[in-house]
């Protein structure tokens, strides 16, 4: 009876396992697949090939990742991406944390409207922004530049680095600079010497997470970068999505690279991500 | 609150010292330093935000209210409450309301749908369990303009991969085409943002999950309860808080929402996808930045009420 039990329990695991591995993953693998199915399957007429799917390319080719680099500059709009995403994270970390560690370790005049407002601003919508800073950044000629790009992201960013600070300041003992001052320690040697490596995983994940927010942002990018030179991955995949370039084996394969290096830090640091990412909103 | 006291020591202001002690410029001087040094901490993010996220909130209710263009800004006129009225009468705005919360009811209810059970699995113990977890916040870490070039390339009406497994399995008889469907095309993007948002939800609800005690289960095993009853009287009761806020909050972001929607859709087929968010975004486009905003505004305004909730929420729980 009981190893029964135990024996439906480990199946009905194995299935919903299954189940979520499915949903997550199969349109990725899909997407993978795609990547490196030949576009002109040979021995196919034309009135069948519009609408034959393969499912698995018989002869896999790497074939659309040359083909993608030959139609479109991707390697300049990655480039331009990976600017624009350490500029914010630098910009976001910086700001968030300095103002984290302000408002866990001072008791100050002002103290809780000020952080009251820091945070409201992580609710004004993009949407209302983006025509303010349309006409600002025009005036200030910071279209199509990277400063206004790395601005623009600064506002979803910086808000939230300064939220995950704070649950991570608020999360370290006090007693332990307090400690270092008794020791003779300046409060700002303690904040070098012993904050500073104390919450380095705390600022790890606030980093990552400001890269990944930038890397994925669409709606600023498609404003403010209008010109190639400065225009970021998720633009061209808009263009991919309107069927431009036509061949789906070459968008595919951008997506796909798209989508490596978030994927390759979510990978490397799940675990503190994953927690970062509970924090962030659960506990507050 | 305890906060709130301890301030007092630290917050006196340098000219309030003990009368009778030596005020030395120096000392004096080291006291105005300590005095101002929390606020050099948050000044640099005060700073930034203040010029990239306040001042421009004013500008765009300034700008809502003028019948301003782009190309022609310097001629904008204050016109008031014009648009307003305008607004009023606006068939794509007023429908847009309602294209708005069917989009915000059916993304945020599914997600959470799918992200309950899914955090209840996970909170269960079973070898690879990390790896499942991992899986499950795959999909959030994907770019959502690569989610939506996906779904696109899914359902496309000639050779996506869903229409093929449809009709080989015989639910449908021919091609659909998805996105040339006011309906379908709904469903599709819909399904795309669910899939792209639920890892928050669920691992959010996954958190909170693992902060239940053990022993409160264990006593209702004791008590001789069912596991539907644990689920019913332990489980669901210490999650509501958690779900009322996810909720909440998650239906302002969607609101907002205009990615995947126009990358999927452009808003269309004709106006069927126009959330308020798409319907300002796609003035912007045109250059109408005055009505954009009186547009975009609006919106935020309807929204504001629970933002205002949320965030003393947060201010809570973070000065505690």
């Amino acid at each position: 009876m009981r190893t029964r039990r135990r024996i439906l329990g480990s199946i009905g695991i194995a299935i919903g396992a299954g189940m979520i591995l499915v949903y997550s993953l199969a349109p990725i693998a899909w997407l993978l697949i795609a990547s490196l199915t030949p576009e002109h399957a040979p021995s196919t007429n034309v009135w069948d090939s519009a609408r034959s799917v393969v499912y698995l390319p018989r002869h896999p080719t790497l074939g659309n990742y040359h083909a993608l680099f030959q139609t479109v500059p991707f390697g300049m709009f990655f480039r331009n991406s990976a600017i624009v995403a350490t500029g914010t994270m630098t910009l976001a970390l910086t700001l968030g944390s300095l103002a984290a560690y302000g408002f866990v370790r001072f008791r100050f005049r002002g103290r809780g409207p000020l952080l009251s407002a820091t945070l409201m601003s992580y609710m004004i919508p993009s949407v209302v922004l983006l025509v303010p800073l349309m006409v600002l950044f025009r005036r200030y000629g910071l279209i199509n530049s990277f400063p206004g790009l790395i601005l623009a992201e600064a506002t979803l960013t910086a808000p939230f680095t300064l939220l995950l600070m704070i649950n991570y300041f608020s999360s370290l003992p006090p007693e332990l600079e307090e400690a270092a001052q008794v020791d003779g320690c300046t409060r700002l040697g303690a904040l070098v010497r012993i904050v500073l490596p104390l919450a380095l995983p705390g600022l790890m994940a606030g980093g990552l997470f400001a890269f990944i927010m930038t890397w994925n942002d669409f709606l600023f990018a498609f404003l403010f970068a209008t010109s190639d030179n400065v225009k970021t991955l998720p633009v061209i995949m808009r263009l991919f999505a309107l069927g431009e370039p036509a061949v789906w084996g070459v968008s595919a394969a951008g997506a796909i690279l798209t989508t490596l290096p978030v994927a390759t830090i979510f990978l490397g640091f799940q675990r503190m991500l994953i927690s970062g990412l509970a924090a962030g909103a659960v506990k507050g | 609150m305890s906060g709130r006291n301890r301030a007092g020591s630290l917050v006196a202001p340098p000219g309030a010292m003990v009368p009778g002690r030596s005020r030395t410029a120096p000392a004096l001087r080291r006291r105005w330093r300590l005095y101002l040094l929390p606020y050099g901490f948050i000044a640099p993010l005060v700073l930034l935000l203040l010029t990239i996220s306040f001042y421009p909130s004013l500008y765009a209710v300034w700008l809502a209210m003028t019948n301003a263009t782009l190309l022609r800004l310097s001629q904008a006129r204050f016109t008031g409450l014009h648009n307003v009225l305008r607004l009023a009468s606006d068939g794509v705005f007023l429908n847009g309301l309602w294209r708005t919360l069917r989009w915000d009811l059916v993304v945020v209810l599914s997600e959470l749908a799918i992200a309950l059970p899914v955090a209840l699995f996970l909170n269960l113990k079973f070898p690879g369990r990390a790896v499942i977890r991992a899986a499950v916040v795959v999909p959030y870490i994907v770019p959502p303009a690569v989610t939506a070039l996906l779904w696109v390339y899914m359902f496309d009406g000639n050779f996506g991969v869903v229409n093929d497994l449809l009709v080989k399995t015989g639910v449908l008889q021919h091609y659909f085409p998805w996105l040339s469907d006011p309906l379908g095309s709904f469903l599709v993007v819909a399904a795309a943002m669910v899939w792209s948002g639920m890892p928050l939800m669920a691992i959010v609800l996954l958190a909170v999950l693992q902060t239940i005690p053990g022993e409160l289960y264990e006593a209702a095993s004791m008590d001789g309860a069912n596991a539907w009853q644990k689920l019913r009287r332990i489980t669901l009761p210490h999650l509501m808080p958690t779900i009322a806020f996810l909720l909440l909050l998650r239906s302002i972001w969607m609101a907002n929402y205009v990615d995947m929607i126009f990358i999927m859709t452009r808003g269309g087929p004709g106006f069927s996808n126009y959330t308020e968010a798409v319907y300002s975004f796609m003035l912007t486009q045109q250059l109408e930045v005055g009505y954009s905003s009186a547009v975009a505004v609006a919106m935020a305004l309807l929204l504001m009420m629970a933002s205002v909730f949320y965030v003393r929420h947060l201010a809570r729980r973070s000065l505690a």
